[in-house]
């Protein structure tokens, strides 16, 4: 009994002069990013979530109150003027995600597939099929919309030239969300399929050998080599992907202006971003703003907890 | 179009150059212990109509030695002003569009100026009525309108005289009768899209079938009424019968360039897109016809604020008030970038009258223009309204009368809201 507590004392002691010989130097490693992280996302998170309990304008202090939780009881309340705004934009956006993701995954991992043999002029493919990602969401959008428009678009020209129908592919369901989904996935394929390219290229050959010697074929190596290789870096592909196709902003905002309008209100492209931006820059409702914001980032986390737990269970 | 725009406005500069007493018969001057005052002025222009505008402060720099005013041009315009509105660097003069007044008033980004407009000596009665009274907020004014941008209707000259039509149709009788003769053959009478302006279309039609959008204090919605069904109606009859159904937003305007469109309705900074040297065709802007019982025309108006200040300053205000006269006075190089003066007295100016089509348009819908009430936040109530239109016109909504009723169901919410928010009284 004694022995345990005095080597408890022990312990405790070591870990004390441990403590107190406290070691600076990795924190002021990180300390230049901190500082920037405190500033720009760090600071701004926490009085966001302050804004969310505030009816809450910049421009006037004398009306800002504390309503507690109103701006996100509003968003769960049947007959408020968010609720169905909210929602109707919620559902989009997971529309949208469930739609691009399996494209913004599989188009890619092809696409590395293919460059990574050796194919005559393959930097210059890898060039073409990334182009797109350098430009900005305005330019993309606006191409899209001068694409997909009625009158003398491009898309509409060739497919009447060669016979095939025309639909209205910004103004009707469901073509608006295809007339998205195929210009996000020509731009943003190419940043997925690069960073595929690189973790293919990181996968020992002597694995393929062996595979081969084993007797595998072409698609018995693809299912038993290549894709537990790329199991880390696909994780990581298909987060940042439900991220980013979450954040869908631009392409409708260009395209299709968030419809076309639905009987009873609500646009059938109107992303969740779009939303929440009209609410506070818009209307200036910033509090209501934020408590959305909340919202959708407490479900982007849902999100990609489940998706490590998934990937990591599997290990 | 724009190049005969440009000898023009030269002309006219050269005018006021040589002679100054032009715009001088009641003009006051700042007084000497004032030195030399500069202003900064924000407007929204940065469209073509951008250099218009900056050659008129330039004019103004040039004929009053004392007053230096610089023009900054921004786009995400609103945004900007609230920005320099948090960290205190509003200009001393900006542009504000006339439903958004009471909003900028209500989030103290505007300063009354009853006491500027008294001290330059601005009439009124020199204005119609509904732009006038959309820069008073609660009693106090805020505003004073600068120009008018009406919805115009675009006609394609050529098409109309192939069918034996020699005059833009003014009436329902002569609108249907032009619309139903050049539809077919792949040619479209009047086509109307699902997307921006067919709510300000919408609207027009609601006030000429005897209906208003909202009731004088904007407290409530009532577009809902028989008018507003008549309205609707009247739309989607015309889109059934001389449009191609479904249109996304501007597919009426690059129809109408491309030749085979002979009629369409869009705003009047439209007109050096589809007319003159923009088309192929004799493009003809004008004013719109009346269809309904009422003349009406939907229109826009650019108004000059004082945009709020930390400091009293006599001499700024007084400089302010010698730049706002300066610009009105001499609207009619405004004009000529695309807008109608909202001064009475320059559209009756000969000068105005030589430009054209302006001058053609100002005519028939300058008197007509009606605006929403003065409340803040009023522009969010059209939200649910544009939506029901746009479900109407794209074909996924078919009950009017229930569609209307649900926009002014959730458009008196939002104004509800926007009481509670904004309370009364700023």
């Amino acid at each position: 009994m004694t022995d345990v507590a005095s080597s408890e004392a022990a312990v405790t002691v070591t870990e004390k002069t441990r403590r107190f010989r406290f070691d600076w130097v990795p924190y002021l490693f990180i300390l230049p990013h901190l500082i920037f992280f405190a500033i720009f996302a760090g600071f701004p998170l926490i009085l966001g979530l302050v804004i969310s309990f505030f009816e809450y304008d910049i421009l006037r202090p004398e009306a800002n109150r504390f309503v507690g939780l109103k701006n996100y009881s509003n968003l769960f309340t049947r007959g408020t003027v968010e609720f169905p705004v909210f929602w109707n934009a919620l559902g989009n956006t997971a529309e949208f995600v469930l739609m691009s993701v399996p494209f913004l995954i599989i188009i890619p991992l092809f696409l590395a597939l293919l460059l990574n043999t050796n194919l005559t002029g393959k930097n210059l493919f890898r060039a073409i099929y990334f182009a797109p990602w350098v430009l900005s969401s305005a330019v993309v959008g606006l191409l899209g919309f001068w694409i997909f428009q009625s009158q003398g678009g491009l898309m509409n020209y060739y497919l009447r030239d060669l016979g095939m129908m025309t639909p209205r592919w910004l103004s009707s369901m469901p073509y608006a969300w295809y007339s998205i989904l195929i210009v996000t996935v020509w731009w943003t394929s190419g940043f997925n399929m690069i960073i595929i390219l690189a973790a293919l290229q990181n996968i020992p050959n002597e694995l393929y050998e062996a595979a081969s010697i084993d007797g595998a074929n072409w698609w018995q190596r693809f299912l038993y080599v290549t894709i537990p290789m790329l199991r880390p870096v696909l994780v990581f592909i298909v987060i940042i992907t439900i991220i980013a196709s979450f954040n869908l902003f631009a392409q409708p905002l260009f395209m299709t202006g968030g419809g076309p309008a639905q009987s009873g209100g609500g646009g059938s492209t109107e992303p969740i971003m779009l939303r929440i931006y009209n609410e506070g820059f818009v209307r200036n409702r910033m509090g209501s703003s934020a408590a959305m914001s909340f919202v959708v980032a407490l479900i982007m986390m849902v999100v990609s907890y489940f998706n490590f737990r998934i990937f990591r269970t599997r290990e | 179009m724009f190049k005969r725009s440009l000898t023009f406005i030269l002309v006219v500069l050269l005018a006021i150059a040589m002679t100054p007493a032009l715009a001088q018969d009641d003009v006051i001057e700042l007084p000497e212990e004032c030195g030399t005052v500069s202003l900064e002025y924000w407007n929204p222009f940065t469209g073509p109509d951008g250099p218009f505008m900056g050659e008129m402060v330039n004019a103004f720099n040039e004929a009053s030695p004392n007053i230096s005013v610089t023009m900054t041009t921004q786009s995400e315009y609103y945004t900007q002003l609230s920005t320099a509105a948090a960290s205190e660097t509003l200009p001393q003069v900006a542009i504000v569009h006339a439903d958004q007044i009471a909003t900028h008033v209500y989030r103290n980004i505007l300063r009354p100026m009853d006491d500027v407009v008294a001290e330059v000596g601005i009439d009124s009665e020199d204005f119609p009525e509904a732009v006038w009274n959309a820069g008073e907020v609660d009693g106090s004014r805020y505003a004073i309108p600068l120009d008018i941008h009406p919805m115009t209707m675009f006609v394609n000259m050529d098409l109309l005289a192939e069918a034996g039509f020699e005059a833009v149709p003014t009436t329902a009788e002569e609108f249907e009768a032009v619309a139903e003769a050049l539809t077919g053959d792949g040619n479209f009478g009047f086509m109307l899209t699902s997307g921006f302006p067919i709510r300000q279309i919408f609207e027009m039609m609601l006030y000429q079938f005897g209906g208003t959008s909202f009731d004088e204090d904007g407290m409530e919605a009532t577009w809902n009424s028989e008018a507003g069904v008549e309205a609707a109606q009247w739309l989607l009859d015309a889109q059934a019968a001389w449009s191609e159904p479904n249109l996304e937003v501007d597919a009426e305007l690059n129809s109408f360039k491309g030749g085979t469109v002979a009629m369409i309705w869009n705003g009047i900074w439209q007109t050096t897109n589809v007319t003159g040297d923009g088309v192929f065709f004799d493009g003809v802007a004008t004013a719109v016809p009346q269809i309904g019982p009422n003349m009406a025309v939907w229109a826009g108006s650019h108004q000059l604020t004082l945009p709020a200040q930390s400091s009293e300053d006599a001499c700024r205000d007084t400089a302010v008030g010698i730049f706002i006269n300066y610009l009105l006075d001499n609207s009619v190089t405004w004009a000529s970038a695309g807008q109608l003066p909202a001064s009475a007295s320059v559209r009756a100016s000969e000068a105005f009258a030589e430009v054209l089509p302006q001058a053609d348009i100002a005519a028939g819908s300058a008197d007509y223009v009606f605006f929403p009430p003065s409340v803040p936040g009023i522009t969010d109530a059209y939200g649910p309204l544009d939506e029901a239109i746009g479900a109407l016109m794209s074909g996924n909504a078919t009950d009017v009368q229930a569609e209307l009723d649900n926009a002014a169901e959730r458009a008196n919410q939002i104004l509800e809201q926007n009481r509670e928010t904004f309370g009364s009284g700023s």
